[in-house]
């Protein structure tokens, strides 16, 4: 049922509310432990319609205790690439199936905190999904973000680029210049839309928001209640006018102070690596002319002469470390400061407003 | 033809003719040999060495010994006819050729075994032939020949899959070796025959010609010297051998016994027994030189075969003893001199006399070097001895003796040195001077005291030393002093630097730290150290730790603790101070560097206690980690800020167990004390240290001790500033001072120090005495973060900017600089000045805080 669709990429993801709550459900009950599950639903005409969702067994992560919550996460980030879950995956496609929900997996979900969410796993698994199907996208969930107010969810694909070198398994300097490969290009985001049923919107709409007066004006006639406004449900929220900057940026300041780290130690290895090439190709070279001039000799002496290409048995030039990790961690970085540009343009908004009424006249 | 390639030819193939034809020229000259040696060829077949030796000792030259089978044929044959009889070089020459043909012979039937052997055979021959002059040409060539065939071999070894069979990989391998050690020696000879074979080859047709001649005049006279010796039989030794003990033969042993040297099957402890028998018969002072020169060489190789095994302790003493003899004997006997550069002198009949015009008689010999490989013998033994027996407090006392014969030695050379025209090498000086250095330095002076004593007891009377005047080194420092001025003045690379750390180890062992720290750091060995051999290393190593202990014993905690980090803080103490062997877990270590490694432990009685050290470390730690500690407190700018990550794992290791029981080692009592102190509680943390044990090792315990805590009485105060200061308005002085039994001036000085080092944020009232805390000083945590980022940031900034100028070689205006402000313009300012640069804005950075400095995205950054 796939065939058709493909030939149109997906542009746009609209999701089902069912789906987003299901997800924030398991996802606030991990916490900080990721969740991840698989999405079910179709793709039409360049959007994918993310109709339903069922989460991932991780094992055993009830009786594992603080200790071992490395390896739960560790767990809960491999799950979708399990063989056990691919099983599990499949069974339930089936049995959704026959009770006629779209039994076609276009993906997973996870969870996430503070966007910290670009890691080897995201991308394997990502890989592990895309390859077999392009139309697949992953949704991750900020958990922690969407507990601060809005909603934080977003749609993420491998970029076609990004997808071929993965295949190739090498990210060396080389073939990244060649690919003109950067991290802006390992991820595609696409614009995500919530879409409700006709019939929850009316039922949101009979949600009996709170009284705004104590006496309710009664209508005096039926046009006036014909050109009275809709009263938007649950609105307004003031959730948003949060003021507390602290800890956001606290903690974002943290993940970009390890993430900085971290590029560190990869920018040590890189160093160690060329320290170490360089050291092994003069010793290349010394042998090489060495060698050449032995031979020279040898001619001169009306000799065989020695192979010239022995060098590749005797010295062994260290593997170049793989540049993903890196480019993975710049990712990151900039997802960071993305999220810090996007929180302070809001709360210097607050902030003004704030300020504006404080301020004497 | 040449006629040595004659006599190889009718060595191997018997074909008498020529040989006859030229063995007839000779005919009449060695006529009178010929019949001796005829007879004599069976019985010295067996062991060439000695037959060797008898050759030379008995003149009997036996004709071409290898070639028994073919002589004996044309005996057989023709018994009338004339037998050939050649000089004693001929016949070498013959051996050669005759082991020659058997190598190629090895070689067609591909037996390395037997061509490994052969080889051998043909390296000594071919060392005694050329013993004169150059190496014998077909030597050279069959050199050159089995180079080739070896090369061959391996490279067909390296194509075939099959395996050679053991005794042949053996033997290649063994042969390979030689191979290139020979061809080493002679390289001028084999380049010149791969050159031009045939032009090489040919060349030697004239040059043994005239040499051939010479060897019948000595022939004659070495008969001569054989039928004297005859005469005078009277002992019988081992194997047959005629032995006999005249003061006139004494040479001949001599000889016998030195060509010996080295060989298998050699019995040394009988030579050395002879040797003995010879000494007590030499009457003549150059015998007895002779004889105890050999003798303490005969003695010494002993020992030479296991690298591992040490002298057995009665030759030592000998050879101590010998040494001492020697001594005797040059003393009493000013106009002999045992001298490294005199010459050989070849006549073993009449010794040498005193010639006109010259001085002394020089007996080629040296001193130095018996001196040195007594010192090592005995470090030797000491490595191999458990420590805590009574043995080892034996064998130390022959430290004594030996310090005496290092002092005799110097003496002696002392005496050489002043006839300039000797030319006695000041190296061999120097080095006498450093191996009594390095008896002397690590002792406490009285010690050295009496060992001096001792040593002024055993020389002559009347003698003085030129570079150490008796009245002069009566105090062990001084000792130190002139003995190390000299080397400074005298010697230069390795010895001096040497000379250099063994006085800083004095002087800090006696408690001149500034001295000593001074000298050290004049020195300027720390960034050349690496350049030295391993041992020079490890001494600078001992000289750093026992400066560092110094600097404790002085109180200066700091200067302690950044002294002892580097030694201290790898966790490889042992291994840096060759204290003992580290059982290495990831590296392979092969044998042989594990045999190295063993054979440079410092023996025992030289160590330097590791149990202390770590004390006084864990201690200088403690003290200057527990403020740290409080004051960093949870800012993670300043956090990463670690004086000794030991210590951090240590006290993280401890305070993470759930029970900690009462301290049993030193570092459980370092650990809870640190606790203690760290809770402000500084009695008990005074309690937990004084409670160590091992400062009873320490000189002067109870000062260590007071001064222990009166250190962690101010520490204390100030932890407790640091961790309590958040929780008061105002701080009376007095309070501190009852709370920490310190003064009152005392307490003010330290907070004045704080506040002046802005570490602490506060005033001192002089007036009321009271310390004023401001508050709203501190960071935010977000601000202290937004801090390190920025810090960061500006890091990368620099990283980035080096790599660029690295990939533009500093050649192109990489960026557009205008705009910068000063500040940026001169920190990238130019490729030169790179790295100062960045170091400088770094400066700046830490002083201005928040600032960006300098680079495109700071000037960026402020607009």
């Amino acid at each position: 049922m796939a065939d058709a669709p493909k030939e149109t990429p997906i542009s746009s993801v609209l999701v089902e509310s069912l789906v987003i709550m299901k997800i924030i459900r398991h996802g606030a009950s991990t916490f900080p432990t990721p969740a991840t599950g698989a999405i079910v639903g179709m793709d039409q005409n360049g959007v994918l319609e993310i109709t339903n969702t069922f989460a991932f067994p991780t094992g055993d992560v009830a009786n594992t205790d603080g200790a071992h919550q490395n390896d739960a996460s560790a767990l809960a980030a491999a799950a979708p690439r399990a063989k056990a879950n691919m099983v599990y995956q499949n069974d339930m496609i089936r049995h959704l199936k026959e009770v006629n929900v779209d039994a076609n997996g276009v993906g997973w979900y996870t969870t996430a905190a503070m966007g910290n969410f670009i890691n080897l796993n995201f991308i394997e698994n990502q890989y592990h999904y895309q390859k077999d199907n392009d139309q697949t996208v992953a949704l991750v969930n900020d958990v922690s973000r969407s507990s601060q107010g809005a909603l934080n969810l977003r749609a993420f694909r491998l970029s076609p680029a990004f997808m071929t070198m993965f295949k190739e398994g090498k990210f060396t300097t080389e073939s990244l210049q060649k690919s003109k490969l950067t991290f802006k290009d390992i991820l595609v985001e696409l614009p995500v839309t919530v879409h409700n049923s006709h019939l929850l919107t009316s039922y949101i709409h009979q949600f009996p928001g709170f009284p705004t007066k104590a006496e309710v004006d009664m209508p005096a006639s039926v046009s006036d209640i014909l050109k009275a406004d809709v009263k938007l449900p649950l609105y307004p929220s003031v959730d948003t006018l949060d003021l507390s900057i602290d800890p956001f940026l606290e903690k974002s300041c943290d993940l970009l102070l390890d993430s900085i780290e971290s590029h560190y130690t990869e920018l040590n290895n890189h160093q160690y690596y060329q320290r170490q090439m360089a050291r092994e190709q003069t010793k290349i070279t010394a042998w090489q002319t060495k060698r050449k001039a032995e031979n020279a000799a040898r001619a001169a002496a009306k000799q065989e002469p020695l192979p010239e290409d022995e060098w590749q048995r005797l010295f062994k030039i260290p593997q170049e470390p793989s540049r993903l990790e890196a480019l993975l961690n710049a990712k990151q970085v900039e997802q960071y400061s993305k999220q810090i540009d996007g929180f302070t343009a809001n709360v210097s908004a607050k902030m003004f407003a704030v300020r504006g009424n404080l301020m004497p006249e | 033809m040449s006629r040595f390639f004659t006599g190889g030819d009718s060595s191997s193939e018997s074909s008498s003719d020529e040989e006859e034809l030229y063995s007839s020229e000779e005919e009449g000259q060695d006529q009178a040999q010929k019949d001796d040696s005829d007879e004599d060829e069976s019985e010295e077949e067996e062991d060439e060495s000695e037959s060797e030796s008898s050759d030379e000792e008995g003149g009997r030259s036996g004709a071409a010994r290898f070639l028994r089978g073919e002589d004996s044929e044309s005996e057989d044959s023709d018994e009338d006819r004339v037998k050939t009889v050649k000089s004693a070089k001929d016949k070498r020459f013959q051996e050669l050729e005759s082991i020659i043909k058997a190598i190629e012979n090895g070689q067609k039937i591909n037996d390395w075994g037997s061509i490994s052997n052969e080889f051998d055979k043909l390296n000594r021959h071919a060392s005694k032939v050329g013993e004169s002059g150059k190496p014998p040409k077909i030597y050279i060539r069959a050199l050159v020949e089995l180079e080739d065939f070896m090369n061959e071999t391996i490279s067909k070894q390296k194509v075939t899959p099959k395996k050679m069979n053991a005794t042949n990989a053996r033997g290649l391998n063994a042969v390979k070796q030689k191979i290139k050690k020979v061809t080493k020696d002679y390289q001028t000879q084999v380049d010149a025959f791969k050159a031009d074979e045939d032009e090489f080859m040919k060349s030697e047709d004239e040059a043994p010609a005239p040499k051939v001649r010479k060897p019948k005049a000595t022939d004659t006279y070495t008969e001569a010297a054989a039928d004297a010796d005859e005469e005078g039989f009277s002992t019988i030794g081992k194997g047959g051998k005629t032995l006999q003990f005249t003061p006139e033969s004494i040479f001949k042993h001599l000889r016998g016994i030195m060509e010996s040297r080295g060989k298998k099957n050699t019995d040394r402890l009988e030579q050395i027994k002879i040797m003995e028998k010879l000494y007590s018969v030499a009457v003549t002072p150059y015998q007895q030189i002779r004889v105890l020169l050999t003798l303490v060489s005969a003695r010494f190789d002993l020992s030479a075969g296991g690298t591992a095994t040490s002298m057995p302790l009665e030759q030592w003493k000998a050879a101590e003893q010998d040494i001492s003899n020697l001594f005797e004997v040059l003393n009493k006997n000013q106009d002999h001199i045992v001298f490294e550069g005199a010459e050989e002198w070849e006549d073993d009949e009449k010794p040498p006399t005193l010639q006109d015009g010259e001085k002394y008689i020089k007996v080629p010999g040296s001193i130095v070097s018996y001196i040195e490989r007594l010192d090592d013998e005995l470090t030797r033994s000491l490595q191999s001895i458990d420590p805590h027996t009574s043995e080892y407090i034996e064998r130390l006392t022959d430290e004594g003796s030996l310090y005496n014969v290092i002092f005799r030695g110097q003496l002696y050379y002392e005496h050489l040195r002043k006839d300039s025209s000797l030319e006695t090498p000041q190296d061999s000086v120097n080095r006498i001077v450093m191996r009594r250095l390095e008896h002397v330095y690590y002792k406490p002076a009285q010690v050295v005291k009496i060992l001096e004593e001792n040593a002024w007891k055993t020389a002559p009377a009347g003698f003085e030393s030129t570079i150490t005047p008796q009245a002069d080194v009566a105090d062990a420092t001084n000792l130190l002093n002139v003995l190390c001025n000299y080397l400074f003045i005298n010697s230069e690379g390795i010895i001096r630097a040497r000379a250099m750390l063994c006085q800083i180890y004095f002087l800090a062992l006696h408690d001149e730290y500034y001295r000593a720290r001074d000298m050290m750091l004049m020195s300027h060995l720390q960034e050349t150290i690496n350049s030295f051999d391993v041992l020079t290393q490890i001494l600078y190593n001992r000289t750093l730790v026992q400066v560092g202990l110094c600097a404790f014993r002085k109180g200066l905690v700091y200067d302690a603790q950044n002294t002892l980090q580097e030694i201290c803080g790898s966790g490889r103490q042992k291994e840096l101070l060759a204290q003992g062997v580290m059982i290495q877990r990831f590296a392979q270590v092969s044998p042989e560097q594990e045999r190295l490694e063993k054979q440079r432990q410092l023996p025992f009685h030289m160590h330097i206690n590791l149990e202390l050290l770590e004390c006084v470390y864990l201690t200088c730690s403690m003290l200057l980690e527990i403020p740290l500690l409080a004051q960093t407190g949870s800012s993670p700018d300043v956090k990463k800020r670690v004086i000794s990550k030991t210590y951090r794992r240590m006290l993280e290791y401890h305070e993470r167990q759930i029970f900690t029981g009462p301290p049993e080692n030193t570092r459980d009592h370092v650990m809870q004390a640190s606790r203690a102190l760290a809770a402000g509680e500084w009695k008990k943390s005074i309690n937990f240290v004084h409670s160590i044990k091992i400062w009873d090792l320490m000189p002067d315990t109870e000062g260590i001790k007071t001064m222990l805590s009166k250190q962690i009485q101010e520490e204390g105060l100030r932890t407790y500033l640091f961790t309590y200061a958040p929780f008061y308005d105002t701080l009376a002085v007095t309070t501190l001072s009852s709370m920490f039994e310190l003064e009152d001036r005392k307490v003010a000085a330290i907070v004045s120090k704080m506040i002046s080092h802005e570490e602490l944020a506060a005033a001192l009232d002089q007036v009321t005495s009271t310390v004023i805390f401001r508050k709203g000083v501190e960071l935010s945590r977000l601000q202290s973060l937004a801090l390190t980022l920025s810090d960061k940031a500006a890091q990368l900034i620099e990283t980035n900017e080096r790599t660029l100028e690295q990939r533009t070689q500093g050649t192109a205006n990489a960026f557009d600089r205008r705009g910068q402000n000063q500040r940026g313009g001169a920190r990238g300012g130019g490729q030169r000045g790179g790295r100062g640069g960045a170091r400088g804005g770094g400066g700046q950075r830490q002083a201005g805080g928040t600032q960006f400095t300098g680079g495109a995205l700071g000037a960026a950054v402020r607009g």
